[in-house]
């Protein structure tokens, strides 16, 4: 089955690499590509905003102003820009291996449950808490990622459809535990008490929530990067998302490639998990506490055609359109949700192959013939 | 165990399963219809979703028929614009497909809080109109088994009717007319139809469009059959389900049929189990229709890796 709906997208990937390639004028398509479709996704928030709203230029300059007004709203930006950064990346990396693995919204939830125990456990109050903390989270997110994967290269079972009914089971399992195990006895509450502050991720700018999560998302992107292309596993597992069958007579052994990306993804993910409750944002676990926020990797891993080093730059343009748009649902009448009819129209967009304006080309064409000589 | 065993064999277990089975199976059979034709429709939960929106906000300002219609319609146009996404601008479909996923979850919310200004969530203040019972009680007149047959077959949604007869005549244009076959060759091996003259980028944007337009329907079954009102993300993961049940039903109609009600029997437990075993936690209970379709998408890929080996052997 997931061969025959992998056809298509196995012609149209060929397709679209058989043009010369030079990388810098790949490059450059590319970016102008996303370029192109931020700029039609801003000219549609314009409209919606224009019919939506009484003052329509208030919530759009909120939208593009607020997260720079102030220290605070800087910090929720940069620890956005962390926090997307890294499920963009668990993201970019089972995409580079052709593998639709949805799993990193169960892989935070699990992560952030074994980082919880182990913040509220003895250990927690001792400086073991947070390396601990921070390594039984990738572990458990990393068995999560494992087991779609394992069943996916053994049966062939689906991972889209793995991947998703585990993330449901893991909220379950969070709500479950959460209300059972983690709360203090009678306080009602669906919250566990603060973790203790040798748990907690340090500050890194005092009274705001940038900590050491911008430091793990900034290792993570050159970790990734380093894995991928410049190491041979990284090689083989982009020949295999490339083209499976190629790899495969290469000698190249996709199965394993394939559940040690998704194992790889998952302990991303388990990172996230930690990276929310033992962070400053939280410094707890409070069940939902994600709110669907890790399928945000989604857009940033296809706008940043899965490329590692562009994963952080796409974050930091999209986490301040997230940002703007909490600060506009907040200060005017324009729901928040708003964004993720933006974020629909770029991703279609950057995912569609079209060209541009003829009269468009002409000019860029022209501009860029210009410029090399 | 004992309670557990009369519930599950009664009459109104029976209604509830087919209650829970109709959206599911609605979703599932646009599942097939995208999956035969060569693409993976990840968005059915996404269209559903826009179909219990469109269904509910339209059935609060005209008769129920008009909002189930509505509810299809907006599928049909998600699914058009798949289509073109995917067809004219060679997007991949898995990533419309995500794409159409995220404008769901987010768009739904944020085209309710405008329709009702400014509600977040639920339509309370929206009432909607509901899909009517088809009520049967005259089969009561059959002496003998006529009450038997009444608590069998009366009271359930139009729309589970219409599912029912949707299995037989997408199993009868699939099979029996040549579009049909044109649809699972396009699916199967493109080259040939388009050799042989076949429209196969047409057949593929049809599927399409029938596909969503079929989980929009399940959407408005869900929005005014099964609950009454539009909640945020309340398709809870339906459309994701139907993925499985597509492949677990063998990719053909009646396979699917079997696989819609038995995830829809599971799904019917969930609703049923609290009130007799309220031991049971009800985040465990809610657990169910998913362990359950990952243990039935592993078990049907072992039995299909089986298969697949058989037929190598030979």
């Amino acid at each position: 089955m997931s061969t025959e709906a992998a056809a298509p997208i196995v012609v149209a990937s060929a397709a679209g690499n058989m043009r010369p390639p030079s990388r810098r004028s790949i490059a450059g398509r590319e970016i102008g590509r996303a370029a192109i479709a931020v700029i039609i996704a801003m000219i549609a928030t314009v409209i919606i905003i224009f019919f939506v709203s009484k003052s329509p230029t208030d919530a759009f300059m909120t939208l593009l102003t607020a997260p720079f007004s102030k220290t605070r709203t800087i910090g929720l930006w940069v620890d956005d820009v962390a926090k997307l950064t890294v499920t963009g990346l668990a993201f970019s990396l089972v995409f580079q291996a052709r593998q639709f693995a949805l799993g990193v919204q169960g892989q935070l939830y699990v992560g952030a449950l074994a980082a919880a125990y182990v913040a509220l456990s003895p250990i927690g109050q001792t400086w073991l808490g947070l390396p601990l903390g921070v390594l039984c989270a990738m572990i458990a997110g990393g068995i999560y990622g494992f087991l779609p994967g394992i069943a996916k290269a053994r049966l062939g079972a689906n991972e889209i459809v793995s991947t998703l009914m585990l993330n449901y089971i893991a909220v379950e399992l969070c709500n479950f535990l959460v209300r059972v195990q983690l709360v203090p006895p009678g306080s009602g509450l669906l919250t566990t008490d603060r973790f203790p502050k040798p748990s907690l991720y340090p500050v890194l700018v005092p009274n705001t929530r940038i900590d050491l999560g911008l430091i793990f998302a900034i290792l993570a992107v050159l970790i990734v990067w380093f894995a991928l292309y410049r190491t041979s596993w990284g090689l083989k597992l982009r020949l295999v998302g490339h083209n499976a069958r190629f790899a495969e007579y290469a000698g190249i052994k996709s199965n394993f490639i394939m559940v040690s990306a998704m194992t790889a993804a998952g302990a991303l993910g388990g990172l996230l998990g930690s990276m929310f409750v033992q962070g400053q944002a939280f410094g707890q676990l409070t069940v939902l506490f994600e709110g669907g926020f890790a399928f945000e990797g989604v857009l940033i891993a296809i706008v940043a055609r899965n490329r590692p080093l562009a994963v952080p730059v796409v974050a930091l343009f999209y986490a301040y359109l997230r940002q703007g748009a909490q600060l506009m649902n907040i200060r005017t009448d324009v729901p928040a949700e708003v964004i993720s009819v933006v974020a629909a129209i770029i991703i279609l967009l950057v995912a569609s192959q079209f060209g541009l304006p003829a009269w468009l080309k002409r000019y860029a064409v022209g501009n860029r013939a210009g410029a090399t000589r | 165990m004992n309670e557990l065993l009369v519930t599950i064999f009664s009459a109104a277990f029976l209604a509830t399963v087919i209650r829970t089975s109709t959206p599911l199976l609605l979703a599932t059979l646009g599942g097939l219809i995208a999956d035969l034709s060569g693409a993976l429709n990840v968005a059915l939960d996404g269209i559903m979703l826009i179909g219990c929106l469109a269904a509910v906000i339209v059935s609060h300002y005209t008769p129920w028929y008009v909002g189930v219609l509505a509810g299809l319609g907006a599928g049909a146009i998600v699914g058009a614009i798949m289509a073109f996404f995917h067809l004219r601008m060679k997007a991949d479909i898995i990533i419309v497909g995500f794409a159409i996923g995220a404008l769901a979850t987010g768009g739904t919310v944020f085209a309710l809080s405008i329709a009702t200004g400014g509600d977040k969530g639920t339509s309370i203040n929206l009432p909607s109109g509901a899909i009517p019972a088809v009520d049967l009680s005259f089969l009561n007149a059959i002496p003998g088994i006529g009450p038997v047959l009444t608590g069998i077959f009366s009271g359930h949604s139009f729309l589970s009717w219409v599912a029912a007869l949707l299995v037989f005549a997408i199993w009868y244009f699939l099979y029996r007319t040549p579009w049909g076959l044109w649809l699972r060759a396009v699916g199967e091996y493109p080259n040939a139809p388009e050799a042989a003259g076949i429209p196969i980028n047409k057949v593929r944007a049809w599927s399409l469009v029938v596909s969503a337009a079929l989980a929009g329907l399940g959407g408005a079954q869900l929005a005014m059959f099964n609950f009454i009102g539009f909640t945020a993300n309340m398709t809870a993961g339906r459309g994701f389900i139907a993925l499985g049940a597509v492949l677990l039903g063998a990719r053909h109609p009646v396979g699917v049929l079997f696989a819609a009600v038995l995830f829809g029997a599971f799904d019917g437990l969930t609703t049923v189990l609290p009130g007799l075993f309220s031991w049971i936690p009800p985040e465990l209970i809610r657990m169910i229709p998913f362990v359950v379709t990952i243990l039935a998408l592993v078990l049907f890929s072992i039995r299909a890796q089986r298969a697949l080996a058989l037929r190598g052997s030979r």
